[in-house]
């Protein structure tokens, strides 16, 4: 064991000293992150650019692009009335919100006042959207205005300061903004709406699969170097060389899981610390499985191009039937041949963890699976090394 | 007479259909300095491999100081230092680490392993290149660095196939001051070159292979004596005259 120790600690100190090999294995899963925090990870909800020519020089016209600014939804982009037709004509835009001349003293003279959209066709899907949430921002100010001109003409004649007014009208719109009579709720349908649950696991397990190619080129490696004849005249047991190679690949493996599943408990907030650490636990087994695995086409491959060509044949063939990417019915000839795919239990477990809410507890058969693999795999491929012709 | 420390009894090794070894048979007695010539293909690294225990003879026996390199591979492996033909290390390690990992794995604890890789380093002329990464060595230092590995663990007995090839003459030099002093201090040494004259010059005894068999095998000047005068033949002339001059893949 302890020498199996000494071959896993040379091996990561060449994976650690070549600072570009170690680069790329650390930033892979955060590019990886990033894309699915791209594809996924957002708001989920509309955002788009309200373009707005303001003629308006008082204030009312400014305090509606302030309104409309403040919506979660909507950038603003301000445009002169000439820059804007111009683009409108180009098609550049397909929908330009024109506040007039003269809108802060119609309103402050009570008098009706007329918004206008410039569009092209009919605005665009975006514009439309935009178009839809300036009304409600301008129905909000009209309500404010509709209050405050009914209670001035309420309070007319009675002495009452006009900046009490105000304050008063903008106290009770307020209220009215954070306690409406008739509220709005969203209900989403179905029950897993979360993209990230249902893509997530298939993803991590593709990321441990890794490891069977790291561990398939070991020997091939140490072929090549011509150290594995040295290797072989110490005191270094075949057993020792292939669990130090498999400790390697595991940890190699392993860390750009860990990497990946730590960012996603971090952003996606969709472990609870339990099930976080049972997903890095069955990603252990599973890592361990597929290092395991790995080392049996290392036992079998004579050269570089065959342990590439062996682990790509293998690693299709889990994945294709592993169910990582889609479903695979029951009772098909295809979810027979999926149960010799180890992709297969990895996902199940993972779908378990991190979709259904499951627990460890409940992954008795794929652990028991993937811990058979392990022995299996360590042993078969010290045997084959041992047998085939030109092992040694 | 002298302890025979390592024997080899009718060695026999083929692949597929070739013969690579047919029956080889020699002894090496203990503080013996033992050259085995061949052209090309003779069978020398095949006999190396076998003796070396990274190969099973399909027929017959190696036994070192005892122990059959068969049963008990284990025991026959702590007595001995390998120097492989190709260069046999980590380029993208130090020549300290080399050592270092190559010492632990014949069973030196931490603190001997790095006392020795000192030592080793020291005496290939390495010492303040210790730390460097072997990818930047040469030629000729890479080819110590494959020897001092060899060294790691004190081998009772060092195999040496062509520890030379491809080197500067400094390094070449360097090298041979190592095995003499080596030699000097007991190890027993199984040496195969194509130089004649650095078999004639370091080894006790020479056989000499072709075919995988051996052609002939006595001291250097005994060779000589067979086909001429000893003090006017080569070494060369005798692997000549023994091994012919078509030339060989």
């Amino acid at each position: 064991m302890k020498r199996a120790l000494i071959v896993a600690l040379r091996e990561l100190k060449t994976y650690l000293g070549d600072k570009g090999d170690l680069a790329f294995s650390l930033l892979l899963p955060i590019a990886t992150f990033a894309l699915i925090y791209g594809a996924f990870g957002g708001p989920g909800l509309f955002h788009g650019t309200a373009f707005i020519v303001n003629e308006d020089t008082g204030v009312y016209g400014k305090q509606l692009v302030e309104n409309i600014a403040a919506q979660k939804s909507l950038d603003v982009e301000l445009l002169a009335r000439a820059d804007a037709e111009t683009k409108l004509e180009r098609s550049d835009l397909r929908l330009v919100l024109l506040i007039p001349a003269g809108f802060s003293d119609r309103l402050r003279g009570n008098q009706p006042v007329q918004l206008t959209f410039l569009q092209r066709g009919n605005g665009g899907q975006e514009g439309q959207i935009v178009a839809s949430i300036i009304r409600g921002v301008v129905s909000e100010l009209n309500q404010e205005f509709q209050v405050r001109g009914q209670v001035e003409a309420a309070l007319a004649g009675k002495g009452v300061p006009q900046d009490k007014i105000t304050l008063t009208v903008w106290q009770f719109v307020e209220r009215e903004r954070e306690h409406p009579l008739v509220g709005v709720k969203e209900i989403a349908a179905g029950s897993k709406p979360n993209m990230v649950n249902q893509f997530l696991p298939g993803i991590i397990t593709m990321y441990v699969l890794f490891s069977v190619s790291i561990s398939a080129s070991v020997i091939v490696d140490e072929r090549r170097k011509g150290t594995l004849e040295r290797l072989l005249t110490t005191r270094l047991t075949i057993g020792e060389l292939f669990l130090g190679k498999f400790l390697a690949s595991v940890f190699r493996g392993y860390v750009q899981t860990l990497i990946l599943l730590a960012l996603a408990y971090a952003v996606f907030q969709i472990f609870t610390p339990s099930s976080f650490i049972e997903s890095l636990a069955v990603a252990l087994v599973f890592a361990m499985a597929a290092s395991a695995l790995g080392l049996v086409i290392a036992a079998i491959a004579r050269t570089q191009d065959a342990a590439t060509w062996i682990d790509v044949f293998v690693t299709m063939f889990m994945t294709m039937l592993g169910g990582t990417f889609f479903e695979i019915g029951g009772g098909t000839i295809l979810y027979s041949l999926s149960k010799l795919s180890l992709n297969t239990y990895a996902n199940d477990s993972f779908k378990n963890l991190i979709s259904e809410g499951g627990s460890i507890t409940s992954l008795g058969l794929e652990l028991a699976v993937m811990g058979g693999v392990i022995i299996a795999g360590i042993a078969v491929s010290r045997f084959l090394f041992k047998a085939l012709p030109q092992g040694k | 007479m002298a302890e025979l420390f390592l024997v080899a009894d009718d060695l026999h090794k083929s692949f597929n259909d070739h013969k690579a070894v047919n029956g080889v048979t020699f002894t090496i007695a203990r503080n013996e300095i033992f050259g085995l010539l061949g052209p090309n293909g003779a069978g020398k690294t095949t006999t190396i491999r076998m003796l070396s225990t990274v190969l099973d003879p399909d027929a017959g026996e190696v036994k070192i100081s005892g122990f059959s390199t068969r049963e008990h591979p284990n025991e026959a492996r702590a007595l001995i230092g390998v120097c492989p033909q190709e260069l046999a290390l980590y380029e993208d390690l130090s020549a300290f680490d080399n050592l270092m990992f190559f010492g632990r794995l014949v069973g030196m604890n931490s603190r001997e392993a790095k006392a020795q890789t000192m030592s080793n380093l020291a005496m290939m002329g390495l010492e303040t290149r210790a730390k460097d990464k072997v990818s930047k060595f040469s030629g000729g230092m890479k080819r110590r660095v494959n020897l001092g590995i060899a060294l790691m663990g004190q081998p009772k007995l060092l195999f040496l196939d062509e520890p030379t090839v491809g080197i500067d003459p400094q390094s070449r030099n360097k090298i041979f001051e190592t095995i003499q002093g080596l030699r000097q201090k007991g190890m027993t040494v199984l040496y195969t070159t194509h130089y004649m004259e650095e078999a004639d010059r370091l080894c006790d005894r020479i056989a000499i292979m072709d075919g995988g068999k051996i052609v002939a095998m006595d001291t250097s000047r005994a060779l000589k004596a067979n086909i001429g005068d000893p003090d006017k033949t080569t070494l060369e002339d005798v692997f000549l005259k023994l091994t012919g001059r078509s030339l060989r893949d």
